[in-house]
C-alpha cells in the first residue's frame, strides 16, 4: 500500500519475494461462515438516504483506473464503482477485515493442494453501463493489471502464465492459468505454488473486474464501467469528479450507497479545506486538518464532527543488520532503548498511536507486546541504558546515517534519530532524499542505507503484508523491501510454515509469536501506528454514517447527510 | 537580473552635496579612495546599515556562546522536556505538535520549532551558515566572473564567443531553477572535481552552487569593462614596453576593476544568501540538521497560525541582512561613482 498519505505510489515489486513462497493449506470449508449465497445487498437502517455530500481531497487520487491505483485516495473511491470477485463487507474492525463473495456466487473451491481456485460467478450480474458481467472479464481485467504494469502487478505473478504473459508483451495473449467459460460463470485460477493470501490478492482493487472490451491503457479520464453501489461521473483530471449512486445495485453483503451523489473536489490547501468544513461549504475532508489548525478542531469538533481512527499501518527505523554498526544486537537493542515514542507522537502532532509491536493493533495475530522489552511505549525512554549498550558492544563514536525523505514527517523523524544516536554515543547525520527516490534510494544495496524512516499501510488485512518487511525472502539488491536485511531464524521458521495457512486465525498465534521474535530481536525499531481523520461538515450524520472500513478507511457508501 | 550600467570607475569629479552645490575638487594628493571613503563616511544611512549587518556577523560568531547560555545545540531535540516559564510548567512541545512560543529567557529565547528544538539557537547558528555560503560564494562569483570576463574581454576573438556564448547559455536558466538542480542532484551522491570529494550533505555544495550560478552576474559587466580598458593608453603603453598579456591583466587592468568588483560584492552577497534561503527552504540547499534561514522558514510554514514566530524570526532576520547589505552596498556605490547605477535587477 503506499507509504505515503499523499499516495506515493508502492514499488513494483512490494510483494514479489514473498508471493509465490507460501503455500496453502486451506480448504473451502474454512471460509463458510462469511459466504452468503443468495441475499439481498445491505442497506444499514440508520442515518438518511439521498441528498449530494461534497467531499475534499488534497490531491487527486493516482488513476481512476483500477487496474493502475495503489493509493488510498484512488481505492477509496474505486472500491464503490467496481468489485472483486471476493471483497469486505462495508463495516468496521473484524467484519469489514473478513474476506467474503462479491462478484463470486461464493468462497472458492479450494483444490489441488492450495493451487487451484474456483469461482462461480453471480448470475444476472451487471455492469453500470448495462451489459453483462462474464466470466471471461476476470482474465481480461487481470491482464490489464499486468499489461499496464500496474504497482499492482507483482501480486498476480503467481498465477500460472503469467510471468510469460508479461514477457511476451502481447496484450491480447492468453494467461494459461486462468479459465473462465462465459457459458457456464465458471472461473478457475491455477498457482504456481499454494498462497495463504491469494484470497487476500482477490479482494484488492486491481482484482475488479471490467468488461473484456476495455482497452489497455489508463482510462482515468473516462473510467471503465463497474458493478458498484456508484458510479463515476463528471472526471475532471486533477479537480474533481462525482461518485453517482447506482439504483440498481444488488450484490448480496454488499452495501447500497446512501447519498444520491458524493462530489470529489480537490482543494490543494488543506487550510483551505478545513476552513471550508468548519463553515459546512464541504461535507467531508479526506486528509487530517492542518496541522496549525488541528488542536482548535480537535477542541471544538471531537466526537460531534471530528474522530480519530488507528490505521492499520505501522512506522518504525530501519537498522542495516549488513553494515555496521547494526550488525550488533547490543546497538540495536540500545537504539530501542533510546527512542522516546511519546516524542515521535508529537512530530505527528498526536496522530500515531506509540505502541511496541510491529503489527498494527487491528491487524490478526496482534497481540500487545506488554511489558515492551525496550519500556513503555508511553513513558520516558531510559537513555542511560542505551548509552551503557553503545559502551559495551565498543561502537561509540561510529558514524551513521540516518535516511529520511523530504516530507515534512519523514524528515523530521530522520532528525530526530540522527539526534538520539548522537546522544547515546554515535556520530549521527541525517541525510535526506527525494520522496519520489527514497524507497529505491533505501532499498538498494549499494546504498548501505544505515538507519533510517520507514513505514507500511496494509494493502489486505493479513500479518504477511507487514511481516515480508521483515521476512529474510524478501531480500533483494534492489528494491529491497526488507531494508534493514533482518534475518531471524525462528521468526522466518514461523513466517514459512504459517504463511502456507489460509485460516488466519488458526495461524494467528504464531504471527504474535513472530511479531514478538521480530521486537525482542531489536531487528527494527517500531513505534508507533499512523492515525487518520475524519471531519465533516455539520451537514453529516456523524452518529449513523460514519463507519472506518479497516481497509478502505472511510466508507464512502455508508456516508450520509443528516 | 540585468546589469543597467556597468561603467562603474573611481570617480574624481565633484559631486552634489546634500544642498545640491558642486562640492569643492579635491585637494591635491588625495586619492580616488580617500575621496570615496570620506563619501560614504557622509552617508550616515550606508554606515548604519554596515554597522547592522556587522552586528549580524557578531552575532552569528557568537553562536556558539548562546547555545551554552541555553544548555542546547542547534540540533538537540526537546520534544518531551518541559520548562518553567513565569513560575508555569510548560510542555516545549505540546502532545498535538505546537512547539512553545517565545519564552524571552535563556532557554528558548525566540521559541521552539516542531522537533522541540531552541530557535534561538538555530537562528545563530543558522546565521554563520547563511552568511558563510553568501560570503564565500560572493568571492567564487567574484573569482570566477573576473577571470572569466578578463579573459573574454582581453583577448576577444573565439576566446570572448566560448565564454559569452556560455554565459548566454547559464543566462537562459532561471537561476533557482538551475540552483535547485544542481543542489537536488548533488545532495544525495556529493561532488568529486579531480581529487576534490565533497560529501552530498556539506554546505560547500550550496555555496558551490551559488557561486556558479552567480557569475553571469559580474562576468559580463567585467567583460565590459576589460573591452573598454584594453584600449586605453596606460595599456597601449605598457604593451609597447613589452608586457605580456598575464602582466597586463594582473598589473594593469584587475587594480582597475576593484571598484566595480567593490561595489558588486556587497549586492552578491545579499543576493547569495537570498538564493541560498530558497534553495534551501526548496530543500536543494543546507541540508539537515544544520539550520540555516532557509529551511527554518520551511520547517515553520506547517505551522504558520499556532507558531508564526518560526517563520518571522528567520523571515525578519533575512530582510535585514539583505536590506543591510543593499544599503551599505549603494552607499559604497555612490562613494565610488555616484553617477552610477548598477543594480542587481530580477
Amino acid at each position: 500500500m503506499p507509504r505515503s498519505l499523499r499516495g506515493v505510489l508502492c514499488l513494483l515489486f512490494a510483494c514479489t519475494a514473498t508471493f509465490g513462497l507460501a503455500a496453502c493449506g486451506g480448504d473451502d470449508d474454512d471460509s463458510a461462515g462469511t459466504t452468503t449465497g443468495g441475499g439481498t445487498a445491505a442497506s444499514d437502517a440508520g442515518g438518511k438516504a439521498g441528498g449530494t455530500i461534497r467531499t475534499a481531497y488534497t490531491s487527486f487520487p493516482d488513476y481512476l483506473d483500477p487496474a493502475l491505483s495503489y493509493t488510498q485516495e484512488g481505492w477509496q473511491s474505486l472500491w464503490t464503482v467496481y468489485t472483486p470477485l471476493l471483497t469486505y463487507r462495508h463495516e468496521e474492525g473484524a467484519e469489514g477485515a473478513t474476506v467474503v463473495p462479491g462478484l463470486a456466487e461464493d468462497m472458492p473451491e479450494i483444490t489441488n493442494a492450495g493451487k487451484t481456485y474456483t469461482f462461480q460467478l453471480r448470475d444476472n450480474v451487471k455492469y453500470s453501463d448495462g451489459t453483462a458481467v462474464k466470466a471471461s472479464d476476470f482474465e481480461h481485467s487481470i491482464k490489464r493489471v499486468l499489461n499496464l504494469e500496474s504497482g499492482g502487478s507483482s501480486f498476480y505473478l503467481g498465477i500460472e502464465g503469467a510471468e510469460k504473459y508479461v514477457k511476451d508483451g502481447k496484450a491480447r495473449a492468453d494467461i494459461t492459468g486462468i479459465e473462465a467459460n462465459d457459458q457456464t460463470g465458471e472461473i478457475t485460477i491455477n498457482l504456481l505454488k499454494p498462497d495463504g493470501r491469494f484470497p487476500y490478492i482477490l479482494t484488492m482493487v486491481f482484482a475488479s473486474l471490467v468488461p473484456g472490451d476495455t482497452p489497455f491503457q489508463n482510462m482515468t479520464k473516462d473510467p471503465p464501467p463497474g458493478v458498484g453501489p456508484y458510479k463515476f461521473e463528471n472526471v475532471r483530471v486533477n479537480r474533481g469528479y462525482d461518485l453517482v449512486k447506482m439504483p440498481d445495485f444488488n450484490v448480496p453483503d454488499q452495501q447500497v450507497g446512501k447519498a444520491d451523489k458524493i462530489e470529489v473536489e480537490i482543494i490543494k490547501n488543506r487550510r483551505r479545506q478545513t476552513q471550508d468544513t468548519i463553515q459546512n461549504k464541504i461535507d467531508y475532508m479526506n486528509d487530517p486538518p492542518a496541522p496549525d489548525q488541528l488542536r482548535d478542531v480537535r477542541a471544538q469538533y471531537t466526537d460531534k464532527r471530528y474522530k480519530e481512527f488507528v490505521t492499520n499501518s505501522t512506522y518504525y527505523y530501519f537498522l542495516n543488520h549488513d553494515v555496521a554498526p547494526f550488525n550488533n544486537e547490543k546497538a540495536r537493542q540500545a537504539v530501542n532503548f533510546a527512542v522516546d515514542k511519546r516524542s515521535l507522537a508529537r512530530l505527528f502532532g498526536g496522530l500515531l498511536e506509540p505502541g511496541c509491536n510491529f503489527l498494527p493493533p487491528g491487524m490478526q495475530g496482534y497481540e500487545k507486546i506488554d511489558p515492551c522489552p525496550w519500556g513503555d511505549p508511553t513513558a520516558a525512554p531510559d537513555v542511560e541504558k542505551a548509552r551503557a549498550l553503545v559502551k559495551e558492544a565498543g561502537v561509540d563514536g561510529q558514524s551513521v546515517t540516518v535516511y529520511g525523505n523530504d516530507e515534512p514527517e519523514s524528515k523530521s523523524l530522520a532528525e530526530y534519530l540522527s539526534d538520539v544516536l548522537n546522544d547515546i554515543g554515535f556520530k549521527a547525520k541525517p541525510r535526506i532524499v527525494e520522496a519520489s527516490v527514497y524507497f529505491t534510494t533505501i532499498g538498494n544495496q549499494k546504498t548501505k542505507a544505515q538507519a533510517g524512516f520507514a513505514n507500511w499501510f496494509q494493502d489486505f488485512p493479513h500479518p504477511g503484508n507487514f511481516f515480508f518487511l521483515v521476512d529474510e525472502r524478501s531480500i533483494q539488491e534492489t528494491n529491497n523491501q526488507n531494508f534493514g536485511n533482518v534475518k531471524d531464524p525462528e521468526a522466518q521458521a514461523i513466517f514459512a510454515e504459517a504463511d502456507q495457512n489460509a485460516d488466519i486465525e488458526a495461524v494467528a498465534d504464531d504471527y504474535a509469536r513472530a511479531d514478538k521474535l521480530i521486537v525482542e530481536g531489536a531487528h527494527v525499531v517500531p513505534y508507533g501506528h499512523r492515525k487518520l481523520t475524519v471531519f465533516y461538515s455539520d451537514k453529516v450524520d456523524f452518529e449513523n454514517c460514519t463507519v472506518w472500513h479497516p481497509v478502505y478507511n472511510l466508507d464512502f457508501t455508508n456516508l450520509c447527510l443528516k | 537580473m540585468s546589469i543597467a550600467d556597468s561603467s562603474v570607475q573611481p570617480d574624481l569629479s565633484p559631486v552634489l552635496s546634500d544642498g545640491g552645490q558642486a562640492e569643492a575638487a579635491p585637494a591635491p594628493g588625495v586619492s580616488a579612495w580617500q575621496l570615496a571613503r570620506r563619501r560614504l563616511k557622509r552617508n550616515k544611512p550606508a554606515l548604519l546599515f554596515g554597522a547592522l549587518f556587522f552586528l549580524l556577523v557578531a552575532l552569528a560568531l557568537a553562536a556558539p556562546l548562546w547555545a551554552q547560555i541555553a544548555d542546547t545545540t542547534p540540533a538537540k531535540n526537546h520534544l518531551s522536556d518541559t520548562i518553567v516559564v513565569n513560575g508555569k510548567s510548560e510542555q516545549v512541545v505540546t502532545f498535538d505538535g505546537v512547539p512553545i512560543a517565545p519564552t524571552f529567557q535563556k532557554k528558548f529565547f525566540l521559541g521552539a520549532d516542531s522537533n522541540g528544538r531552541d530557535v534561538a539557537v538555530r537562528l545563530l547558528y543558522g546565521a554563520r551558515n547563511s552568511l558563510f555560503i553568501g560570503i564565500t560564494a560572493a568571492i567564487i562569483t567574484v573569482l570566477l566572473a573576473v577571470m572569466l570576463g578578463t579573459l573574454a574581454g582581453y583577448f576577444r576573438g573565439w576566446t570572448d564567443a566560448i565564454i559569452s556564448r556560455s554565459l548566454d547559455v547559464m543566462w537562459a536558466f532561471p537561476v533557482l531553477l538551475l540552483g535547485v538542480a544542481l543542489g537536488v542532484s548533488l545532495a544525495l551522491g556529493g561532488l568529486q572535481i579531480g581529487p576534490l570529494q565533497i560529501s552530498g550533505g556539506s554546505k560547500w555544495i550550496p555555496t558551490l552552487i551559488i557561486g556558479f550560478v552567480g557569475v553571469v552576474y559580474l562576468a559580463r559587466p567585467i567583460r565590459g569593462q576589460v573591452l573598454s580598458l584594453r584600449e586605453k593608453e596606460f595599456v597601449e603603453a605598457a604593451r609597447a614596453q613589452g608586457a605580456g598579456p598575464i602582466r597586463i591583466m594582473f598589473g594593469e587592468l584587475l587594480p582597475n576593476l576593484a571598484s566595480t568588483i567593490l561595489v558588486f560584492f556587497p549586492l552578491l552577497v545579499a543576493n547569495s544568501i537570498l538564493l541560498e534561503a530558497a534553495l534551501s527552504f526548496l530543500g536543494a540547499g543546507v541540508q539537515p540538521p544544520e539550520p540555516s534561514w532557509g529551511t527554518m522558514l520551511s520547517d515553520g510554514v506547517e505551522l504558520l497560525s499556532t507558531a508564526p514566530h518560526l517563520t518571522i524570526v528567520p523571515g525578519l532576520m533575512l530582510v535585514l541582512t539583505v536590506l543591510a547589505l543593499n544599503v551599505f552596498g549603494d552607499g559604497v556605490r555612490d562613494a565610488l561613482d555616484p553617477r552610477a547605477k548598477v543594480r542587481l535587477e530580477h
